[in-house]
């Protein structure tokens, strides 16, 4: 009796952090590589049901196919992903075919370019996944997606093309489509790297909204002031390894690494001269 | 020339004993475009993947095909297909050779068009699909095709609309299409102007219908109008479950 508790108990602890908020995402000891090129090269992270973190550092660094890894759009060559307590990839196996597509279903993805489907409205583009992936019906399918693209701002929009649709709002049909499975978690992948500032501004008030819903999220993105604001953690990535994480004030402003510092300098020096 | 002047007017032909040929002619050039269009359709779609192949010698193979029949004029390819297979012992039938030849032809173009559409759908949409938990099947079926359809839907039709003209060279092989029943009539009835006129008008009325039903679906098409039962019905929903102000306001 007290074994088998016992056993359970280590189950759960390895999905469980000591305050009770579950493991979402996990990677340890991540590698990928592209050819001889080490592009993660040794990653561990840890990502509980309702943190925000977001992922910085210079182009090149590592953080979309850390994304990537995450989902299975990139293979991880080595090491261990887990996802909602399921092994998704180990030692460069991962899931295949109908176990991966349940993966994907229970992990949403942002884009940068937003790869919104062309050819179907923005209604349709949320209740695609509805209706070929979840099986819903299409009465529960409308509803869904008319009621999401309600939270995102744009249920006027719900039958324009993409094409017709603006950068910022491209991106916010793009965000509910990807809440529409009701993943446990969002990969954005430098969601407003492709706006201006106006449109930037949008989206991040719906990221800030799914923030406080509790969404649990993982945000590459050059936005410090938004990482400051929202996110829980910065994870500071260079050259494939994570260089420094903790919490955001401490990664922007009193990072030990030089590349960190290098990094956010140019934030710091305008923040104290706006200050 | 100036002798046809002379003779110029409406109808001194007898066109209704010549409606029977005519007719056959007609048929016959519908014969040859729709076995060839489908023909090259089909190898203009293998040459594409071809192109895409990760093999390379397979990727040039088709590459020079394309290359080499898009620079060869069509009536070289029909002689060639026709007498040239005939002098090396392989005797096709005229109908065979014209298709043939059509097919070789316009297969090459096809797979041009048919690698632009493919090319055009970018990466980022089959990783979107991907990554929302759709099937490799889902991601072709709902994803890529409709959108390549649509990309690839213009020129396609142009390249139909250029093939049934085009089966008038298929008078060379004496191929009993439209256009050698034109020159049959006209050599009986020394009438050259008005059948030349006449067999002009029927490929105007064959082929405009089709250039106006390309551009039309096409701008249906742009417009996003649904052409799908499945789909409109969809739409029709979504506008129902709309907010009043966002399903009347602007659009």
């Amino acid at each position: 009796m007290n074994a088998t508790r016992a056993a359970a108990e280590q189950v759960a602890a390895s999905s469980a952090s000591p305050d009770g908020h579950e493991v979402v995402i996990r990677a340890e000891h991540l590698v990928k590589r592209f050819g001889g090129n080490r592009v993660l090269d040794g990653i561990d992270l840890v990502i509980r049901r309702g943190e925000v973190v977001s992922l910085m550092g210079s182009s090149g660094g590592g953080k979309t196919t850390l994304l990537r890894c995450v989902n299975l759009l990139e293979e991880p060559t080595e090491g261990v992903v887990e996802v909602d307590g399921e092994v998704v990839s180990k030692d460069g196996h991962s899931l295949h075919r109908a176990r991966r597509v349940q993966l994907r279903q229970r992990v949403g993805m942002v884009f940068q370019s937003f790869n919104l489907f062309q050819h179907l409205t923005a209604a349709e583009n949320v209740a695609l996944p509805l209706l070929r992936v979840a099986r819903a019906d299409r009465d529960e399918a409308v509803a869904r997606s008319v009621e999401l693209l309600a939270r995102v701002g744009l249920a006027d929009k719900a039958l324009e093309l993409p094409a017709r649709l603006s950068g910022g709002q491209q991106q916010r049909v793009a965000i509910a489509r990807a809440l529409a499975l009701r993943p446990v978690a969002l990969l954005f992948d430098e969601p407003t790297s492709a706006l201006d500032p106006e449109s930037s501004q949008e989206v991040l008030k719906v990221m800030r909204e799914l923030s406080t819903q509790g969404m649990t999220m993982l945000i590459a993105t050059h936005e410090v002031g938004f990482a400051l604001d929202v996110s829980d953690r910065i994870v500071f990535m260079d050259r494939g390894r994570i260089v420094h994480a903790g919490p955001p004030r401490e990664v922007v402003f009193g990072s030990a690494s030089e590349r960190a510092r290098e990094f956010f300098a140019g934030f710091v020096r305008q923040g104290s001269q706006a200050g | 020339m100036t002798a046809n002047f002379t003779s110029f007017g409406p109808f001194h032909v007898d066109w209704i004993s010549w409606a029977p040929t005519v007719g056959d002619g007609i048929i016959k050039t519908l014969e040859f475009t729709a076995v060839s269009f489908a023909g090259a359709i089909m190898a203009g779609l293998l040459l594409a993947l071809m192109r895409e192949s990760p093999v390379v010698p397979v990727r040039w193979l088709a590459r020079i095909y394309t290359e080499v029949f898009k620079n060869l004029p069509l009536i070289t390819v029909i002689f060639l297909v026709y007498f040239g297979l005939a002098s090396m012992g392989l005797k096709l039938s005229v109908f065979e050779a014209g298709c043939v030849s059509l097919i070789v032809f316009y297969a090459a173009y096809l797979s041009e068009v048919f690698r632009g559409g493919l090319a055009s759908i970018a990466a980022g949409q089959r990783e979107a699909a991907h990554a929302l938990g759709l099937t490799e099947r889902e991601v072709l079926a709902r994803v890529v095709v409709p959108q390549a359809v649509r990309v690839v839907m213009p020129a396609t039709t142009t390249m139909l609309v250029d093939m049934l003209k085009s089966t008038s060279l298929l008078i060379t092989i004496a191929a009993a299409e439209l256009m050698t029943v034109g020159q049959l009539i006209a050599s009986t009835t020394f009438q050259a102007m008005e059948v030349y006129l006449v067999i002009g008008v029927i490929y105007f009325v064959m082929c405009y219908p089709l250039s106006m039903a390309s551009l039309w679906l096409e701008r249906k098409l742009k417009a996003g109008t649904p052409l799908s039962p499945v789909r409109r019905r969809l739409i029709g929903e979504i506008r129902l479950a709309l907010p009043a102000a966002a399903a009347g306001g602007q659009s």
